[in-house]
């Protein structure tokens, strides 16, 4: 954990296509409720932090205005009940927007990497959205890659999710696609919000070992996390050689945030994007508003810019307050050599998983949107072919303040084969012809295609975006 | 009777103003290291047929102390940062004599490290010895909490008690550090040069019978008292383009959107009117490539000009940057763009010939035909001038938002009209009007539009007030003013406290009776939400006399 030595001046020009792209969005006007953690003070004093810093002059960072995503932009990876605009306000769609304006200068070359601090979050937000779980709607880094990948045609991307919660909605979302690289770590979920990310959530039968999981002891120092970058999420990353790195920023893992246990430093953050050197990092939770935000914030817009953050501390933060216990190293050596060993054994793992002779791969779920209140049951079918990830269908019947909803959910994935392409689609000719028992929309996820359908039975009318 | 005078880099220009006429107007070359020469000249001119005891005001727009900064003149300072954690400020290395001390204050003002006093008396042995008697001192978040700043100054004092100190809190109360640290040292570096020169010119004007207020034009296109200017030099970096724009707003009042383009023989100024208010930069104007607290309108200057050099180098037409004198057929060495619109225009704008003889020194050499020539250098004029307002306009609607109300709302912007400023606006006016698909404006005193607009533009004024009700305490962006307020503020309550002190700061600077032509153009309120109740209210306030012309003002007669 040696920081550069820098010998550059703060103020030395920046080439363009060197500078770190930004987008503040504070959404100064929005919260889910007033005393909401997700509230319009959240971002108060790191707007104070940056702007005082005056950071944003500087040549090596470039500001850009977020957008809204378009409806498609969001129909390429949700399946939103009833419908996109119920699931995705302004905010969200600005906070989407913010992610898109920051891959489009990445990809153009316009900027070597880009930061979009924007908020209402979105890594838990899964596939289907039928309203908020944990403080989101809608999926930001997800939005951004599907966009990436049908615009610039890129294909293999790494998520490193380095939210304290397990990012379960962005797990959800490429659960099933073996070209998504997704790493959480997080505190361990037998003792926070989500309750899950544990080692055993390794992707679905056609994509084993693409998703890993690394649940840390509460506790855990800067020290803890370096070894997990420096032993696991470093190596795996050399191996699977993403064309974009996205850094899914939380900022919860402070040791002075109230709503987990760890024990980061803002320092530890800026090292960690530094390591790490995601393209994208697009802002998720963290809700120390004032002890840690400010700072880790310009922790992470420094370490992108190549800025010396040597001087950057916590008011309170003295050094060796936090030292790494023998216990949790232990315990971390472990997570990491097991972790290692199953990315290493993916392909074996996928050819093993295959069920011979089975054409679907089933699973039931139970998912619960904690702000919302819903209580929703999951059927999740997999087309197993043996030239493709498969095509996706979910029966989803969700209960909640609203009342009962049932939709069905075809998802074609970007990869998917021409005859799974073919299948999928005769299958949401058929279903529009012949409802499910008390279905209210159909849905068809046209990735190849780039077109999003859904059908309402009720209305008897067909939406495609 | 008013009078406006703007000293520019070649000309300096004058007017005498009554009752919607121009009385007079002078237009003398600037002697570039006797400015206040360069000013009496044309007062003197001015005042011919006029008693100084009928001038009511005079107005003056100077380039002292932009050309101070350019230059490297003015003091020696030394500087003394108070940054705490950040970036590493040992990196900025633009000021010869810098000291960084220990001492922090965060985001809510509240101190969270104490200061370091041995390193800052350390630091003024040091500064005494280099024989510097001037010092700058910025603390991060001084508009937050300025204790530490005048600590600091304080301890230098009971030592050293000659030194001149300026301090951030003082010059600029806006959040941003960089930003005020270079406002604060420009500020001392240039504040005994302007006082020397402000006070000279006050005394020439007076012992000329004019005993009426005299104010300088600010870069934010507003004016302040000459005794105000004293604390505030930097305030009057860029105040030419200020002038030229104010010029084309007192010529047009309206509500249309236009783009500002002063031609003058080595440069082009441009900025931009938005639905009749004139755009403002939100960075700061740029004081030796960094950015300053100083307001100032969004202006970009390009280096061509009616006088500019045209060439043919390496099988290409080059326009400038460089001035070699008047355009030919006005008596200059070389051809000039005047000279291509005037080939063109079959001697318009002067005698032909001497335009033809410069043109075809050029057009020989290229292959071209005279008539070729002049085309393409006035296409490429054209090109370069579109580029530059095209990438106004983009930079305006890209400006920041951090609201979803202002993200929706925005609109982008298109020209209704160019108001062409400058001796050689009308040649090229239209031409640029016609690939903006907008009307082009020209007056009849849109050579002397900068002066006029130094005139009759009106005081300014700009307030910035920040309530923390859980702290009970507010501050203000200038001179460092706080106060006390309740727990139980309201918006209106900020609203209200932030009127009374612009109505107080503007009496004192004697521009009262502006007061009450003020607009908020901020109101942020937020809860600050602890555990699960709200404990307190943070509340910005931006209140603002905006520029603007004087009372009375209605327009002139041609």
């Amino acid at each position: 954990m040696n920081p550069k030595t820098y010998n550059r001046p703060l103020y030395q020009p920046a080439a363009p296509y060197d500078q770190t792209g930004l987008v503040f969005f504070p959404a100064f006007d929005w919260a889910i409720s007033p005393t909401h953690p997700e509230r319009e003070e959240r971002l108060l004093y790191t707007r104070d932090q940056i702007f005082e810093e005056g950071i944003m002059d500087l040549p090596q960072i470039r500001q850009y205005q977020p957008r809204l995503a378009e409806l498609k932009d969001i129909a390429r990876v949700h399946f939103c009940v009833p419908n996109v605009a119920a699931q995705a306000s302004e905010a969200h769609r600005i906070a989407a927007g913010g992610a898109l304006v920051i891959a489009d200068a990445v990809l153009s070359d316009e900027i070597k990497n880009g930061f979009a601090l924007v908020r209402p979050p979105g890594h838990h937000a899964m596939r289907v959205a039928h309203g908020n779980r944990g403080f989101c709607n809608i999926n930001n880094e997800a939005i951004m890659v599907e966009y990436v990948r049908q615009k610039y045609g890129l294909r293999r991307v790494a998520i490193i999710d380095t939210d304290v919660h397990h990012g379960d909605g962005t797990q959800d979302i490429y659960w099933h696609d073996p070209d998504v690289l997704f790493i959480s770590f997080h505190q361990d979920g037998r003792t926070l919000y989500p309750g899950t990310g544990f080692m055993n959530e390794t992707g679905g039968p056609l994509a084993q070992g693409t998703t890993i999981n690394v649940p840390l002891p509460p506790g855990t120092t800067d020290e803890g996390i370096f070894y997990v970058l420096d032993n696991l999420v470093l190596p795996i990353l050399d191996e699977f050689q993403p064309e974009l790195i996205v850094n899914s920023a939380g900022q919860d893992n402070h040791y002075s945030d109230p709503l987990a246990n760890m024990s980061f430093s803002a320092r530890g953050y800026a090292i960690l994007n530094e390591k790490l050197a995601p393209d994208i990092a697009v802002l998720e939770g963290g809700y120390s508003i004032e002890t840690a935000l400010p700072y880790v914030n310009l922790g992470i817009i420094m370490a992108m810019a190549g800025l010396d953050y040597s001087n950057l501390y916590e008011p309170d933060y003295r050094q060796n307050r936090f030292k790494e216990n023998r216990n949790r190293m232990q315990q971390l050596e472990k997570i990491v050599q097991q972790q290692y060993h199953l990315f290493q054994r993916r392909h074996q793992l996928t050819a093993q998983g295959r069920p011979t002779g089975e054409p679907f791969y089933q699973r039931q779920r139970h998912i619960y949107y904690d702000t919302d209140q819903i209580r929703e049951q999951q059927l999740e079918t997999l087309r197993i072919c043996p030239r493709c990830p498969g095509y996706l269908m979910i029966d989803s019947e969700a209960a909640g303040p609203q009342g009962r909803i049932k939709v069905h959910c075809i998802s074609i994935p970007q990869q998917a084969c021409s005859g799974c392409q073919r299948a999928a689609r005769d299958h949401y000719a058929k279903m529009r012809r012949r409802p499910p028992e008390a279905c209210a929309y159909s849905y068809l996820q046209d990735r190849p295609r780039d077109t999003y359908q859904q059908y309402d039975y009720h209305r008897q009318r067909e939406q495609t975006l | 009777m008013l009078i406006g005078i703007d000293v520019g880099g070649t000309f300096t220009d004058g007017v005498l103003y009554h009752d919607h006429k121009i009385l007079r107007s002078m237009k003398s070359p600037t002697e570039s290291d006797n400015l206040q020469a360069s000013v009496l000249a044309v007062l003197d001119e001015l005042l011919k047929d006029t008693r100084g005891s009928d001038i009511a005001r005079v107005v003056l727009s100077t380039t002292l102390v932009t050309n101070l900064l350019a230059t490297g003149g003015g003091d020696k300072v030394a500087l003394i940062l108070i940054p705490g954690p950040g970036l590493n400020l040992r990196q900025l290395r633009f000021f010869n004599f810098a000291y960084i001390v220990e001492g922090a204050t965060d985001f809510r003002g509240r101190i969270t490290e104490p200061l370091n006093k041995s390193q800052i008396e350390r630091a003024g042995e040091e500064i005494v010895a280099a024989g510097i008697d001037k010092v700058a001192i910025a603390g991060k978040f001084s508009p937050r909490n300025s204790s530490h700043e005048r600590e600091t100054k304080q301890i230098l004092l009971s030592r050293h008690p000659h030194l001149q100190i300026i301090t951030g809190f003082e010059v600029s109360g806006q959040l941003n550090f960089l930003r005020r640290t270079v406002t604060t040292y420009y500020t001392a570096v240039t504040k005994n040069t302007w006082a020397s020169f402000a006070t000279n010119v006050q005394a020439a004007i007076r012992a000329r019978g004019i005993d009426a207020a005299i104010d300088i034009l600010k870069a934010d296109g507003g004016t302040m008292p000459l005794p105000v200017s004293l604390q505030y030099p930097c305030e009057t970096i860029f105040s030419g383009p200020a002038a030229s724009t104010m010029g084309a707003y007192a010529l047009t009042l309206d509500e249309k959107t236009s783009v500002v383009i002063d031609i003058g023989g080595t440069t082009t100024d441009l900025a931009l009117i938005l639905e009749g208010e004139p755009l403002h930069s939100s960075r700061g104007a740029l004081i030796g490539g960094l950015h300053s607290n100083v307001r100032s309108f969004a202006t970009r200057a390009l280096a061509l000009g009616g006088d500019s050099a045209v060439r043919w180098q390496e099988g290409k037409l080059t326009i400038g940057p460089d001035r070699l004198g008047p355009a030919a057929c006005f008596g200059g060495p070389v051809a000039t763009p005047t000279d291509a619109i005037n080939l063109l225009k079959q001697g318009k704008l002067g005698p032909l010939p001497p335009s033809q003889q410069a043109l075809e020194k050029i057009a020989r050499p290229a292959g071209l035909t005279v008539a070729e020539l002049a085309q393409q250098t006035i296409d490429q004029a054209i090109a370069q001038l579109l580029a530059s307002i095209n990438d106004m306009f983009t930079a305006w609607e890209q400006e920041p938002a951090y609201k979803i109300w202002e993200l929706i709302h925005r609109r982008p912007v298109t020209a209704d009209r160019v108001i062409g400023i400058g001796a050689a606006a009308a040649a090229f006016m239209p031409l640029i009007a016609a690939k903006l698909g907008c009307r082009s404006f020209v007056h009849t005193y849109s050579p002397i539009a900068n002066a006029l607009g130094a005139a009759v533009s009106r005081p300014t004024l700009s307030l910035l007030l920040h309530a923390d009700t859980k702290r009970r305490h507010y501050h203000l962006n200038i001179d460092g003013i706080t106060g006390s307020c309740n727990s139980n503020w309201r918006l209106t309550d900020a609203k209200e406290e932030a009127r009374n002190q612009l109505r107080k700061i503007a009496q004192q600077r004697g521009i009262g009776h502006y007061a009450n032509q003020y607009e908020f153009f901020r109101e942020e309120q937020f809860n600050m939400i602890r555990g699960w109740s709200t404990t307190g209210k943070l509340y910005d306030v931006g209140i603002q006399i905006a520029p603007g012309v004087i009372d009375g003002f209605k327009g002139v007669q041609p």
